[in-house]
């Protein structure tokens, strides 16, 4: 992992620094809400239906076994005793009272965390892969690059005020996990034929009230010029995005308006302008940050392991589990073991602080003391030996820790929504509750195999409803909640958008139409054939006929 | 309205004019930019020395022609969310080469000192009230992660100088 020298030190102390004199002078009165509003929400102070909230970025998703005990202490400290992952693989305290905030900053910089552009119109927590540096499918771990782009995008002079919210994620392997086709930006780390690596770099992805699938730019960007790129392609961003209209200014409008074509044009016009001042970081600098994710050594071992065979055998849901949850790693004998956030009934992405100090106890004794956050609001050991498993699934088991469902369709993304959101028209907690309530077994669930369903209480589309193959959207009608129902999204590497089936269902609909659509599913699937590679061959009709036809 | 010098050079001082103004001559003016596209020599010769006033939203390469004639630019914001204040700066000294003073007006908050001065502005025209803040949060950081045009490098290439002084020596 990253370790802090003394100027990050330096530099995330100035910013707590900073925070704490803002707050005193809002407490004061010597600032107005108004004037204090885009102060807090550079440190990732939100004002939410009932409170603060305090978004703390976990940058690529990167967490230490010590990080997460802090952030345990912060829940049980100053906080109601839970905290909440979130799809940019960031951690949410939803009870902070504001004159803790800075004393919780500091807490955070202590162990190296901040809250620095979790929220504003700037770039955001760079995210990536969950199992970087673990996937055995991967051509190199992204995360220095990550890193990179978080030093890089840090207090930037220019693009911090830029026209709307700027996402980046990376992805490395050959199944994308970080929906990088969704993002403001999306980089796809390879190798060309010379064996160089670089970046596919595309732009103009996004969700919201307009979705839209990104398009590349750059077959391939040469990594060393990683940042000199990155800041034409803002430049031209800041100078050209609307501003007019928050609903138009996401990079996505631009690139559709000028067209793909000509935004890659401008920026290679301007990048040929700056690549070789000195925004791209020295040889050595690369090297320094790469050391600190150099691979944990791990010993070679077999991948049959006859207690794990012998525990499935006797216990179907460590089985499932086993199946499910942890997939194949780097070195032979090793799994990534996915902690499931998503208990049926539950609030997904919620965690406890007991909970939290248990994952980084098991982290120190199983998992190279790392774990990581998934976009998907679940927490991953990427490095665990196949003989721990039996040991590891009974403890988080007896935690509340142990569901099978990573994948399935109980492992719901879910937005806060109107529990806690202002922006929300609906809530979106209690229909993912009542969903996995529904589906609470897990041979059916093992039945009906890999289905995502992603729940958003607003357009706005923070729970990425677009790209579930099932997709909820929360609107008001008439005062009411009323839930649209989408199909055939994916954010993965065959990234497509979600089409709304038809006219929209109350809380109990909802959930009987998503009952229906899997029932369709169950009845025409051929042989082996996953829910959306059946919903693309067949298309909406039949789903539509079994979920309406009876009206 | 306080002015902050943020980079320590000398700051000007000059009237604004419009297109009905008249000029005395020798008089230091700021003039909107519209107005320097479609002045004439004779213009250019009786005033002192003269300043463009621009939106956020100006092109940069409208400013190209006039950029040897200026004195000094003034960036208008129109809210200190308009980030585009920040591009304009960095091409006037990126690619115009422009050395005269760059001063930020209208809407800005102290919180966006260090980013004016490290995107090229010399120097801020702010309420009274704020002025203090200003210059409180321009010495708050010392070290940055982007080289900028305050001549200073990054961080990343401020890590290894030592290193490269050794080679180069």
């Amino acid at each position: 992992m990253y370790a802090y020298d003394q100027y990050d030190h330096a530099l995330v102390n100035a910013r707590v620094g900073e925070f704490r004199d803002q707050v005193n002078r809002r407490l004061s009165g010597e600032l107005t809400e108004e004037e204090f509003r885009p102060l807090r929400l550079m440190n990732g102070l939100y004002l939410q239906l009932h409170a603060y909230m305090l978004r703390v970025a976990i940058p690529y998703g990167t967490l230490s076994a010590n990080q997460m005990r802090r952030l345990a202490h912060i829940a049980r400290t100053y906080d109601k005793g839970y905290g909440h992952f979130t799809t940019r693989q960031n951690v949410q305290f939803n009870w902070p009272k504001l004159v803790d905030t800075p004393d919780i900053l500091q807490e955070l910089a202590d162990v190296e965390m901040h809250a620095i552009q979790t929220s504003g119109n700037c770039i955001r927590n760079v995210t990536t892969d969950q199992f970087a540096g673990a996937a055995g499918d991967e051509v190199a771990d992204p995360r220095p690059y990550a890193e990179l782009l978080r030093q890089w995008s840090t207090f930037h002079p220019e693009f911090s005020f830029l026209p709307r919210k700027f996402k980046i994620a990376i992805t490395a392997a050959k199944e994308d996990r970080a929906a990088v086709k969704w993002h403001d930006i999306g980089l796809i780390l390879k190798q060309n034929d010379a064996g160089e690596t670089g970046f596919e770099v595309i732009v103009g992805g996004g969700m919201g009230r307009t979705p839209v699938i990104g398009k590349t730019i750059r077959d391939f960007l040469p990594e060393a010029d990683l940042l000199s790129y990155m800041e034409a392609i803002l430049r031209v961003y800041n100078e050209q995005g609307r501003r007019d209209n928050k609903y138009k200014a996401r990079i996505k409008i631009l690139v559709e308006d000028l067209g793909a074509e000509e935004y890659a044009r401008q920026t290679e016009a301007e990048w040929q302008a700056i690549r070789n001042n000195p925004i791209d970081v020295p040889a050595e600098e690369a090297a320094r940050i790469r050391a600190f994710f150099a691979p944990p050594r791990l010993e070679v071992l077999s991948d049959d392991v006859a207690e794990v065979d012998d525990l499935a055998r006797q216990n179907f849901l460590f089985a499932a589990w086993v199946r499910n949850n942890t997939g194949k790693h780097k070195v032979p004998g090793h799994v990534h073991v996915t902690i499931s956030l998503k208990p049926h009934g539950g609030i997904p992405g919620d965690a406890t602080d007991a909970q939290m100090d248990l994952v980084a106890d098991l982290a120190d004794q199983y998992s190279q003391g790392e774990i990581r956050v998934s976009h998907a609001q679940n927490l991953i050991l990427p490095h665990v030996a196949k003989r721990d498993l039996p040991a590891l699934w009974k403890t988080l088991d007896a935690a509340g820790l142990g569901a099978a469902n990573q994948g399935l369709l109980t492992d719901i993304i879910a937005c806060p929504g109107l529990d806690y959101c202002a922006l929300a028209n609906a809530r979106s907690i209690p229909i993912a509750q009542a969903i996995t309530s529904r589906f609470d077994d897990m041979k059916r669930l093992m039945d009906i195999g890999p289905l995502k369903i992603k729940i958003s209480g607003c357009i706005n589309a923070c729970g990425h409803h677009h790209a579930g193959h099932i997709g909820i959207l929360g609107v008001d009608r008439r005062g009411e909640e009323n839930y649209q129902l989408l199909l055939g999204g994916s954010g993965a590497e065959d990234a497509s958008k979600a089409a709304i089936l038809g006219p929209g269902f109350g809380e109990e609909g909802i959930v009987d139409a998503v009952e229906k659509v899997v029932a369709v599913y169950l009845g025409e699937r051929e042989d082996g054939e996953e829910f959306l590679a059946t919903y693309r061959r067949l298309g909406p009709a039949p789903f539509k006929e079994a979920v309406y036809g009876a009206r | 309205m306080a002015l902050v010098n943020l980079t320590g050079k000398e700051t000007g001082t000059w009237v604004h004019i419009g297109t009905e103004t008249t000029i005395e001559d020798g008089a230091v003016v700021a003039a909107p930019l519209a107005q320097l596209v479609d002045a004439d020599e004779s213009f250019f010769k009786a005033v002192g020395a003269v300043g463009a006033v621009l939106a956020t939203d100006a092109d940069w390469r409208a400013v190209a022609p006039l950029a040897n004639k200026l004195s000094f630019v003034v960036i208008n914001f129109p809210s200190f969310s308009d980030g585009r204040g920040f591009s304009l700066a960095v091409r006037l000294r990126k690619d115009l080469g422009f050395r005269g003073e760059i001063r930020a007006t209208g809407h800005t908050i102290p919180d966006q000192a260090m980013h004016l001065l490290r995107s090229g502005f010399d120097s801020v025209e702010t309420p009274d009230a704020r002025e203090e803040a200003f210059k409180a949060a321009v010495k708050r950081y010392q070290v940055f992660y982007q080289s900028d045009f305050t001549g200073r490098t990054s961080l990343a290439h401020a890590r290894h100088a030592r290193a490269e002084e050794r080679k180069a020596s």
